[in-house]
């Protein structure tokens, strides 16, 4: 008998019905992410691209970005993150009343990072006047962290949706794969933030 | 419940209570790195050099984000290698590209490049 049978616990790392030993929703979950990965890796190959041989007019995305609320957004996604995991870890020990404290904590957190996005995005159209059309840089731009905006507005409505299921009482450490699922959706637009951060605004100001 | 089943679970039971914590001073680190990128495109170094630490620092904490935050450290190796095969077909499709499109002949035209010498202009 395993230590964890023995417990009366359940071990959350494997699955003894499936074949691989991975719960399927898990496995699904990271095949999907991995397909996800070359869709971000397309997005930011282009920017990257036209910043390397910009077109004669392009505006100075240095003068356009501001490295600090970019920053902000940053730390924001970072700790969103940490309060993902720890919504995790509570629902895998049945704390029911941590794991929806951790998910407000997480959905605040993400409504803050759009809140950047969009004053972000607004500064962009009316103040330096970058718009989607009227330049290169402008579609490479939005096309790429607009998509990553609308990753993070669908793991935002999945977070509120998952929260508002927690409260009907099906939701128990059982069905803790079903908020991990959703935590690695989570942790994988941090991980895409991390990149377009780096390759995106930091590489402007070197 | 033999000992070494009882062991083994305490051992478990410590670890779910360590991961709290190892959490937390994950995402300090990651704050604290994040403030590092930061005061480092400020540096005055040669570029070769800033792009190197910021990639390094970038990679660090995508590898502790996936590690620890993913779980990817305490589930299967599995999931670990279907993750990666979409990592590694993205960035090679990435450097593919960069390769291809970052060569002085992908350069886009400008109407005067276009335009023909003015030698060529007075012969005809």
């Amino acid at each position: 008998m395993s230590s964890n049978a023995a417990a009366g616990t359940i071990d959350h790392h494997f699955d003894p019905t499936t074949t691989t030993g991975i719960p399927n929703k898990k496995l699904l979950m990271w095949a999907f992410l991995a397909s996800d990965c070359m869709f971000f890796g397309c997005l930011i190959s282009t920017h990257l691209i036209y910043r390397l041989h910009p077109p004669p007019g392009t505006p100075q995305a240095r003068q356009v970005f501001s490295i600090e609320l970019t920053s902000f957004s940053t730390f924001i996604l970072l700790m969103s993150s940490l309060m993902m995991a720890l919504a995790v870890n509570a629902i895998q020990k049945g704390n029911l009343k941590n794991m929806r404290w951790s998910l407000l904590t997480t959905i605040f957190f993400g409504c803050i990072f759009l809140g950047c996005q969009v004053y972000e995005f607004r500064n962009f159209v009316y103040e330096s006047h970058l718009t989607i059309t009227n330049s290169i840089l402008g579609t490479t731009f939005f096309t790429l962290t607009g998509t990553h905006g609308l990753h993070v507005l669908i793991g935002v409505i999945w977070l509120s949706g998952m929260l508002l299921y927690s409260f009907t009482g099906r939701l128990t450490e059982k069905q803790a794969i079903d908020v991990e699922s959703m935590g690695l959706y989570w942790h994988f637009v941090d991980i895409v933030w991390i990149v377009i951060f780096t390759a995106v605004y930091l590489l402007e100001y070197i | 419940m033999s000992a070494s089943a009882s062991a083994a679970h305490d051992t478990g039971h410590q670890l779910e209570q360590n991961k709290f914590w190892i959490f937390v001073q994950i995402a300090m680190l990651l704050a604290v790195i994040t403030g590092l990128e930061l005061v480092t495109v400020y540096m005055p170094f040669v570029r070769w050099l800033l792009f190197s630490v910021l990639v390094v620092l970038s990679t660090v904490k995508f590898l502790f984000v996936i590690f620890y935050f993913m779980h990817l450290r305490w589930d299967r190796l599995f999931c670990t290698i279907l993750f990666f095969i979409g990592l590694v077909l993205a960035g090679g499709t990435m450097w593919a590209l960069l390769k291809l499109f970052g060569a002085n002949a992908s350069k886009p035209l400008t109407m005067a490049m276009m335009e023909p010498p003015a030698a060529a202009r007075r012969a005809v």
